[in-house]
C-alpha cells in the first residue's frame, strides 16, 4: 500500500512536471512580411547539412540534410524560407506553423505566418541553404 | 479470475466502441468532391492507437466544432485561404495555428499525450507524405464544409 502511494505520487509529480514544462509560450512579435512576387518562380534551396535547433520553449527541432526550402519572401529580420512539401512547427504552450528566417547565413528565428509574427531564436546556429 | 476475464471483455468492447467505423480512406477518397479553386482543404485525423481511446474531444476549427478526434478516424474541412486555428479541449485547450493557400491541402493529426489528471489530445501539423501514409488505414467519420 505504501509502495502504491509512492508510485502514485511519483507519476503525478512527473505528469505535473511535464505539463509545466510544456506551458512556455512561443514568444513572437508582429512583423511585416513581404512575399516574393506572385509571378516570380519560387526559388528552391537545399539544406546542405542537417541542423539541430534548440527552441527557447525547451523543445528541439531537427532539419534534415537535403530537405528543400522555398524562398517565400522577407521580413525586416531576414529572408524567409518555407518547407517544400513538408511542414515546420514551433511548439510551446501551443503549436504554430513556422518558416525559417535567415540573415547572413545564420538562422535568426522563425516567421509565424498565421500570426504574422517573428519569433527570435536565443541560440542562433549557422545554416547553409544552397 | 472469471471477474478479470469479464472485465477484460468489457474493456475491449468499450474501447472498440470508441473506434471510428466508416469507410476506409482508400474507398472514401474516390467519392470525395474536388476542391474548389478558391478554397483549401484540411484533413483532421487520429491514428488507431488504443492510448486514451476514451478521450474524444471535439475539434474546433476557427471557433466552430467540425468533428470529433476519434481513434482511427478522419474527416476534412474545405475552407477559405488565410490564417486558421484548430483547438481540442480536455483539461486544457491545445491549439495549432497555420495558414492555408488556395488549392492547398494541409493535415492535422490529433494524438493523446500525458496530462495531470487526464490525457491531453493535441493537434499538430503533419507533412503530406507522412499524413497520406497514416490516413490509408483510417475510417471516414463525416463531412463538414465551412
Amino acid at each position: 500500500m505504501k509502495m502504491s502511494a509512492s508510485l502514485y505520487r511519483f507519476l503525478w509529480s512527473g505528469g505535473l512536471a511535464l505539463s509545466l514544462c510544456a506551458c512556455a509560450a512561443v514568444q513572437h512579435t508582429s512583423t511585416h512580411f513581404e512575399p516574393v512576387a506572385a509571378t516570380a518562380d519560387a526559388t528552391q534551396r537545399v539544406l546542405a547539412q542537417g541542423l539541430e535547433i534548440q527552441l527557447d520553449t525547451g523543445y528541439r527541432r531537427s532539419l534534415k540534410p537535403g530537405s528543400h526550402w522555398i524562398d517565400a519572401g522577407h521580413v525586416p529580420q531576414g529572408e524567409v524560407y518555407k518547407p517544400y512539401k513538408d511542414v515546420l512547427t514551433l511548439e510551446g504552450a501551443q503549436i504554430h506553423e513556422a518558416y525559417l528566417v535567415v540573415d547572413g547565413g545564420v538562422l535568426v528565428g522563425f516567421y509565424l505566418p498565421a500570426e504574422r509574427g517573428f519569433s527570435p531564436l536565443g541560440q542562433r546556429p549557422a545554416i547553409s541553404l544552397q | 479470475m472469471k471477474f478479470l476475464n469479464l472485465a477484460l471483455i468489457g474493456a475491449v468492447a468499450v474501447l472498440t466502441g470508441c473506434a471510428a467505423s466508416g469507410p476506409k480512406f482508400s474507398v472514401a477518397e474516390a467519392s470525395t468532391p474536388k476542391l474548389n479553386s478558391d478554397q483549401g482543404r484540411v484533413y483532421f485525423y487520429r491514428n488507431s492507437s488504443m492510448l486514451g481511446a476514451g478521450l474524444q474531444p471535439s475539434v474546433v476549427f476557427d471557433g466552430v466544432s467540425v468533428g470529433k478526434s476519434q481513434q482511427g478516424g478522419y474527416f476534412y474541412v474545405d475552407t477559405a485561404a488565410g490564417s486558421h486555428e484548430a483547438v481540442t479541449s480536455t483539461e486544457t485547450d491545445n491549439k495549432v495555428s497555420f495558414v492555408l493557400d488556395k488549392g492547398e491541402v494541409k493535415y492535422v493529426r490529433t494524438s493523446v499525450s500525458m496530462g495531470v489528471l487526464v490525457g491531453h489530445v493535441v493537434p499538430t501539423l503533419v507533412g503530406s507524405d507522412e499524413a497520406t501514409k497514416e490516413l490509408a488505414e483510417l475510417s471516414y467519420t463525416g463531412v463538414t464544409t465551412k
